[in-house]
């Protein structure tokens, strides 16, 4: 009988582009929906802080670079994953991350981790010529970042769209944008004090490629590396793994 | 065009349609397909009734065996921590030298040792650390905190210029840039650092800009490296009568360290790596310094 | 769009979509001083659009794989890159997947749809410009996307990385394409819709929806190039790898299966093995491949739940994965000395044999445990790339040999024996690379998750990059000898095109037995 029908269906054009729409939505749709209506797939955490318009620029840079084609920022389910690089990723870590970076290839290792774990001083060198600190590497160096000065003028804009999508910026946040990412670079200078006081006191407050006098994309892209896995210390409870939460001063 | 025909070859019918010389043959469908259709549908029967799959509203079916990726790593990383446990128990709880007389646990630190260091210490000292430039060698026996397992996992814990409340802390002053000496006067204490380690530097030619770097040395540097120059542990202050360096030792680079500073960072691992792995990684360390002759 | 960016990349890609409507406004001028063409011409097949698409497909192919090498190679020698940004691994790996998947994949596949839709329906394109307008409008969106990467525009969407503007574009791209196929379908004097057809139609279809659902994003202006997505962290994941691995089933695989239906057995000159394994496979892709997107997500952060339905789904769709390439084998049945004599049914041949391997391949990956180990490595790579080499572009190869000769109706392809050494540089370059890639990928997940006695991790991450290097060597020359076989290839269609003279013998005209369209004679 079925292939009665399907004679019938291939008869005409509209039936066939109907009964294709219909049996490929099915799977997105019970796979995608219930992400939005289960609770549970985005852990609560009331510490999760935002990322600074500075750490959202350097976001953009690693995107721009492309860095998640090498570099994942997804700790697995998986004993050797957490040995290697700390507790498990959480849902609620990536909340802001638009897109996420979890990447799909490990030909550097994974980063999600990766803040705090190395000097701003040494980032600035692996950038620049990955090989002068890691002979063995075959990372590309990213000499031009710290030639670059960053383009802060439009960060209210980026804020600003990250609002309408539903992140909690402030109007003030949005409207300090340029400033906060400038004072956050600059740990002498006048705009820094707003920095801690819009995104807290653990935020870091840092000349990361060591010169103060202009914000470059390295400072920009530093500042998002030194944070990734900082954002919150949900992913530290409630575990067997031998980490210790991150102290917020530190 | 509706004519069904043999295929001479299969024997079988075609279906009667014909696409620009592109007819199909009628051949029913291989059982074999059909069994294998059934065996992985089976499986996925399987597998949906045992675990977590099918979402229902604001919630899903969590499967007969009630478990899911959370709880088997939790599982995983408690059996393996207990599979290691003889190992860092003794770690944790005996002495250094105790460790270092017991050739098993040593065999366990050189093992595990060597993974924690390349996956946490190599990216600034080199998976042989041996060190590059601005970061120490750590096989030689010049330490600026001091060498010995102990010191290694105190400065390991706490970092130096870290962010840890009890850091190590070593200021290195910008003194060329900060305006406290005067080129020349960098210049001539250069010229004398060099010395001490290169006796082949000093000749009558210089020894007028000697003994000005000398007079240097002792009113702005002695304070922290000692007039003998032979530096201090308690503040990290490098000796400058060897020939070990972390910067370099050419005049150059002296220049460049006494007009800039330097501010030396290493991260603390406190929190980071346990106590048990901070203290292998200290014996891991020290072990690579016995070894060299 | 160029006055709006100003300062921002977008004004540079302004200027770009300037130049390219001015130089395709030209070419549209000079043709309206040209005498009118014969309205016999509307009772002939549409075949110059396919002409361009075959000439556009080779291009790409070309660009597309030497990105690829040159990506290749800086795997293995860093210093490759000559310290620029714009050719740093980062920027030109995108420029790579979209210059194969997008320029050379697409050009094909639109191409051949054309050609094949015409065939089986008997029928003219339902348009004169609409046609044009989807090849040249189809290649401009490469364009942006390429020239995109390399000033570092990217959402970072893997396989949709192309800026908001870009992707707006396509849709209206897309939009007219689906419009031109289904009017042209519907032209059609077959009472049937034939099974190609029904491929070419889901790829259409569903990569339209994948690609407006996974593109949602807002802009920060109108002004500049840089957008958000809508879907936040774990959902973007889920959404992300749902487009991500239909782009592979809708994109790499319906379409070219729809190549695969038409020019294998036209090659072959045999009927089609089982039209009921024909509807089973079909639908069962259909249906299947749309799960299954969430086996890319195994032990992450994504919910369990999902990535159980993901890797059960992977699994069934095996089935109809092989039940396709088993209709293509056995439909050679009573050809084999054809396969033996002739490389373009050889090509068609070897990659019906690869689509069965990588989809056995992917469906074992899909296995949470098998995944534990090949994820994050370059198992992953060489599989993709048996899917992309061996399967993709040697289909390609195949029809493009089928087709060129009908197409400027010559009688042959300008040199079999060039074929033939494309085939044996393609065979060869594949096999190469996805050995290095099987070895390096293996290597690499067993040394991160090799344990000591001791049960601690034996080797550092170092360690294992290390030994990485010998296989990125490997690697990069099989790329190199399947570069070369695409240049090969690229040469004997353009002699074949130039220096061959006319065939007569065909008559390849839509519906000649109709006096109403039947040419005035």
């Amino acid at each position: 009988m079925r292939e009665l029908f399907h004679r019938k269906l291939e008869r005409s054009a509209l039936g066939f582009v109907f009964a294709i729409i219909a049996a490929a939505s099915v799977g997105g749709i019970v796979e995608i929906a219930p992400l939005f209506t289960i609770d549970e797939t985005v852990e609560e955490a009331p510490d999760m802080r935002l990322y600074t318009p500075l750490e959202l620029a350097g976001r953009n840079i690693y995107i721009r670079e492309g860095c998640y084609a090498c570099h994942s920022q997804m700790i697995r389910t998986l004993r050797d994953d957490v040995e290697r690089y700390g507790p498990y990723s959480l849902a609620v870590e990536s909340k802001y991350d638009r897109p996420m970076l979890w990447g799909s290839k490990r030909t550097g290792p994974d980063l999600a981790r990766v803040g705090g774990k190395y000097s701003d001083f040494w980032h600035v060198a692996h950038l620049t010529n990955p090989r002068d600190v890691v002979p063995q590497s075959n990372m590309p160096g990213y000499p031009w970042l710290a030639r670059n000065a960053l383009d802060v003028d439009d960060l209210g804009l980026h804020l600003q769209a990250q609002q309408t999508l539903g992140v909690p910026y402030s109007d003030e946040m949005v409207a300090n944008a340029a400033r906060d990412a400038m004072g956050q670079a600059s740990p002498d200078s006048a705009f820094a004090d707003g920095v801690s006081e819009r995104y807290g006191d653990a935020t870091q407050i840092s000349s990361f490629d060591g010169v103060t006098t202009q914000v470059t994309e390295m400072d920009a892209l530093v500042s998002y590396l030194q944070i990734l896995g900082r954002l919150t210390d949900a992913a530290y409870r409630g575990t067997v793994a031998e980490e210790q939460v991150p102290n917020p001063n530190n | 065009m509706d004519v069904e025909e043999v295929d001479p070859i299969s024997g079988r019918k075609t279906t009667g349609h014909e696409w620009n010389g592109i007819k199909e043959l009628d051949t029913p469908v291989p059982r074999g397909v059909l069994i294998f259709l059934i065996v992985t549908h089976l499986f996925a029967l399987l597998w949906w009734v045992l675990m977590p799959t099918w979402p229902l509203g604001t919630t899903y079916t969590k499967g007969v065996l009630g478990t899911d990726q959370w709880q088997r790593v939790e599982k995983d990383m408690a059996h393996s921590q207990a599979a290691r446990a003889p190992w860092t128990t003794a770690i944790e709880t005996m002495s250094f030298d105790e460790i270092i007389a017991d050739e098993n646990l040593m065999a366990f630190v050189r093992g595990s040792g060597r993974q924690l260091f390349g996956d946490n210490c190599a990216a600034c000292h080199g998976m042989d650390a041996r060190g590059a430039a601005n970061y120490p060698d750590l096989t030689d026996d010049d330490w600026l905190w001091g060498g010995g397992p102990e010191n290694i996992a105190e400065t390991l814990r706490v970092g130096i210029n870290s962010p840890h409340g009890e850091t190590r802390v070593a200021q290195m002053p910008a003194f060329g840039r900060d305006q406290m000496l005067e080129r020349a006067q960098v210049r001539q204490v250069a010229l004398y650092v060099r010395s001490l380690s290169h006796p082949e530097t000093s000749t009558a030619d210089n020894a007028e800009a000697l003994q000005a770097g000398r007079e240097v040395f002792l009113a702005n540097c002695a304070a922290c490296h000692g007039e003998d120059a032979t530096g201090s542990r308690d503040v990290g202050a490098p000796n400058l009568t060897d020939d070990y360096w972390v910067y370099g030792g050419d005049i150059q680079t002296l220049v460049t360290s006494i007009h800039g500073g330097r501010q030396g960072h290493m991260p603390t691992w406190d929190e980071r790596l346990s106590p048990s792995e901070i203290k292998t990684l200290a014996l891991y360390v020290n072990d690579l310094g016995v070894e060299k002759p | 769009m160029a006055a709006a960016g100003r300062a921002d990349p977008l004004g540079v890609h302004g200027l770009l979509v300037l130049l390219y409507s001015g130089v395709l406004l030209a070419v549209v001028l000079s043709s309206l001083f040209e005498r009118e063409p014969h309205p016999e011409r509307l009772s002939r097949y549409y075949d110059d659009p396919i002409k361009v698409g075959v000439a556009l497909t080779m291009i790409w192919a070309v660009f597309g794989m030497f990105i690829g090498v040159w990506a290749a190679a800086q795997l293995a020698w860093p210093s490759l890159n000559f310290d620029t940004a714009w050719a740093s691994f980062g920027r030109i790996r995108p420029a790579h997947t979209t210059g194969v998947i997008f320029g050379f994949g697409g050009n094909a596949l639109i191409a051949t749809s054309f050609h094949v839709v015409q065939r089986t329906s008997r029928a003219r394109l339902a348009d004169q410009f609409s046609p044009w307008f989807v090849i040249f409008g189809y290649n401009l969106f490469c364009l942006l996307a390429v020239t995109g990467y390399f000033m570092g525009l990217t959402q970072s969407k893997e396989y949709a990385e192309p800026e908001w503007y870009a992707d707006l574009w396509l849709v209206v791209v897309w939009v007219t394409y689906f419009v031109l196929y289904i009017r042209t379908l519907a032209r059609r004097k077959e009472p049937h819709i034939y099974v190609a057809n029904w491929y070419y139609m889901a790829f259409i279809l569903v990569v339209a929806i994948l690609h407006i659902v996974n593109n949602i994003a807002l802009p920060i202006s109108l002004a500049h190039a840089k957008s958000y997505t809508v879907w936040p962290g774990v959902q973007d994941a889920m959404v992300q790898w749902w487009y991500g691995h239909n782009a592979v089933a809708f994109f790499l695989t319906a379409g070219f299966l729809a190549m695969l239906y038409y020019y294998l057995p036209k090659r072959a000159e045999r009927p089609i093995f089982s039209y009921r394994l024909s509807i089973l496979s079909f639908w069962g892709i259909t249906f299947f491949y749309m799960w299954a997107g969430s086996h890319h997500l195994h032990y992450t952060a994504l919910p369990h739940w999902v990535q159980n339905l993901g890797m059960t789904f992977s699994v069934m769709l095996l089935v109809p994965s092989w039940a396709s390439a088993g209709n293509a084998l056995l439909t050679l049945n009573g050809a084999w000395h054809k396969v033996r004599d002739d490389a373009t049914l050889r090509f068609m041949f070897v990659a019906a044999i690869f689509y069965g391997i990588s989809t056995f391949e992917g469906s074992f990956l899909a296995i949470r445990p098998v995944n534990s180990l090949s994820h994050y490595t370059d198992w992953t790579v060489g599989h993709v790339h048996a899917g992309a080499l061996g399967w993709v572009a040697m289909i390609t190869f195949g029809a493009l040999y089928t087709l060129v000769p009908t197409l400027w109706r010559r009688e042959r392809m300008y040199s079999n024996v060039l074929v033939e050494v494309h085939f044996w540089l393609a065979l060869a370059g594949t096999l190469i690379y996805i050995f290095a890639m099987w070895n390096s990928g293996v290597i690499q997940g067993l040394m991160w998750r090799t344990y000591t006695a001791q049960d601690t991790l034996a080797y550092s991450f170092v360690d294992s990059l290390v030994a990485m290097y010998p296989y990125y060597i490997a690697r990069t020359l099989g790329g190199l000898l399947f570069l070369i076989g695409a240049i090969v290839g690229s040469y004997n269609i353009w002699m074949t095109a130039r220096a061959l003279p006319l065939s007569r013998s065909e008559q390849d005209l839509p519906v000649v037995d109709d006096p109403a369209t039947a040419p005035a004679e």
